[in-house]
């Protein structure tokens, strides 16, 4: 009955209508086939594996919850993704304060951006960790775009059916994450302002 | 320098390699011949190479987690939740009690207590006065009413008086019956006791003139009221007497017509 097992990836269409009807084998298929996907995009939000993990155990179970709201010939990834993405918000918004993070009540404005002239074993350590706190500190959607653009290595097209926003959108989001990132990093990085 | 700015917006869109064919070799072309644009270029370029250092960290992550049985473990807390046909009632039933709703579900019970509240007293106070408006009558008014319901009530007091007299005066002594004699103390009796609840209305300041009258109307009355069968024919004469003498019927007449004409 398993895709895999069979060797042919069955539709996705087919295993949600079979989800529709409660089989929990096409839910586990479809978990097993996105998953990793999810993990990742939850991971760049929070780089943190369980709270990643978690985001992935709510995505599926909202999947199967909300199956009947899925419409055939829908783009499935773009549905999925905007769940996952939807709790990823939410939970960074209601954890906020919680969360183990240092540089949490600092704003984008607040970080460093003199270079320093640190030793260059520290020096790498220090700018992956500058650059997560500058991640962190982006606005919701930039960071949103740039994490779906660079973990999970999707087009533009997709993240905009994702976000539901316009594909110019998605590049102008893209490109003001960029220069964000480049004007807090930049002198880090040895780049003039 | 105009022509860097236009190619600076499409750096990233390049590094990300979003560009369509031809507009990514009008890039090369331009990064190849102005060094400015081909340094910044590659400091972006480094900035994205920082990004896949995160990525890296993922990749750490992701080999960490065990992806064959976390399809399972998920499906085994379905059970637990809702089935995707009753999706609605679990989501939406107790989002209505949920915490977060709870300020808002008290500010409008609040919202609909002092409405009802302002509604009460809206609807009420108009309301209150109505009664008073209906039952309310001036000092003046009064007077008129109880000046008017003497007047009428006299005004009987002496048609009653005055038939009464009639008729005695109609008697002539022996032909009294023993039946005619009680009909007549029946009548002076009762106008005796209109008389007692008359006297408070006669003391009235515009009522002097018939207060006299029936002053002596009440004096024959009480006599005729001792009437019987056994009254004698003198007796007869004596109150038929008094009744010319006095005038009474000429005065009932007269008074009754003041009466009438004073109208209130």
């Amino acid at each position: 009955m398993d895709g895999k097992t069979a060797g042919i990836e069955p539709d996705i269409s087919v295993l949600m209508a079979r989800v529709k009807e409660g089989d929990k084998n096409a839910f586990q298929d479809i978990t097993r086939r996105y998953q990793q996907k999810i993990f990742v995009l939850a991971y760049s939000f929070f780089r943190d594996r369980e709270d990643a993990l978690d985001i992935v155990q709510e995505t599926f179970l909202r999947l199967y919850e909300k199956a009947g709201l899925f419409r055939e010939g829908e783009d499935f990834k773009a549905w999925l993704f905007q769940i996952a993405r939807n709790l990823c918000i939410d939970s960074y918004r209601r954890n906020r304060n919680r969360r183990n993070d240092r540089t949490a009540d600092l704003r984008l404005e607040d970080l460093p951006s003199e270079a320093g002239d640190p030793a260059d074993g520290e020096r790498r350590a220090d700018l992956r960790a500058l650059f997560r706190s500058v991640l962190d500190k982006l606005a919701e959607k930039q960071r949103a775009v740039f994490v779906m653009k660079h973990y999970n290595d999707m087009p533009y097209l997709e993240i905009a059916r994702t976000l539901g926003i316009a594909l110019g959108t998605v590049k102008s989001l893209h490109f003001k994450a960029v220069r964000n990132l480049r004007k807090h990093l930049g002198p880090h990085m040895g780049m003039t302002s | 320098m105009n022509d860097c700015r236009i190619y600076r917006d499409q750096w990233v869109a390049f590094l990300s390699r979003e560009l369509g064919p031809e507009e990514e070799r009008t890039m090369s072309a331009h990064l190849g011949a102005c060094p400015r644009c081909r340094k910044e270029v590659e400091a972006l370029r480094a900035l994205f190479d920082e990004a896949d250092s995160v990525r890296e960290e993922t990749r750490a992550a992701l080999a960490s987690v065990d992806w064959e049985t976390l399809p399972s473990r998920i499906a085994a807390r379905l059970p637990e939740r809702s089935a995707p046909e009753s999706r609605f009632r679990e989501r939406y039933r107790p989002g209505l009690w949920s915490p977060r709703l709870r300020p808002a579900l008290a500010g409008l019970l609040l919202g609909l207590l002092l409405g009802g509240t302002a509604m009460f007293f809206a609807l009420r106070k108009p309301s209150a006065p109505r009664p008073a408006a209906e039952f309310f009558a001036s000092g003046e008014f009064l007077d008129r009413v109880e000046i008017e319901l003497a007047r009428r009530q006299t005004l009987s007091y002496l048609d009653k008086s005055q038939y009464l007299f009639l008729d005695v005066l109609d008697r002539t002594a022996g032909s009294e019956s023993a039946a005619q004699g009680a009909l007549t103390s029946r009548e002076a009796q009762d106008l005796i006791a209109r008389k007692k609840y008359l006297n408070p209305q006669l003391d009235k300041f515009r009522m002097a003139k018939a207060k006299d009258l029936c002053d002596q109307i009440e004096l024959l009355v009480f006599e005729l009221s001792q009437i019987s069968s056994e009254v004698s024919a003198a007796e007869i004469e004596r109150i038929q007497g008094m009744v010319r003498d006095r005038q009474l019927l000429m005065k009932i007449r007269l008074v009754k017509k003041e009466l009438e004409r004073s109208e209130v």
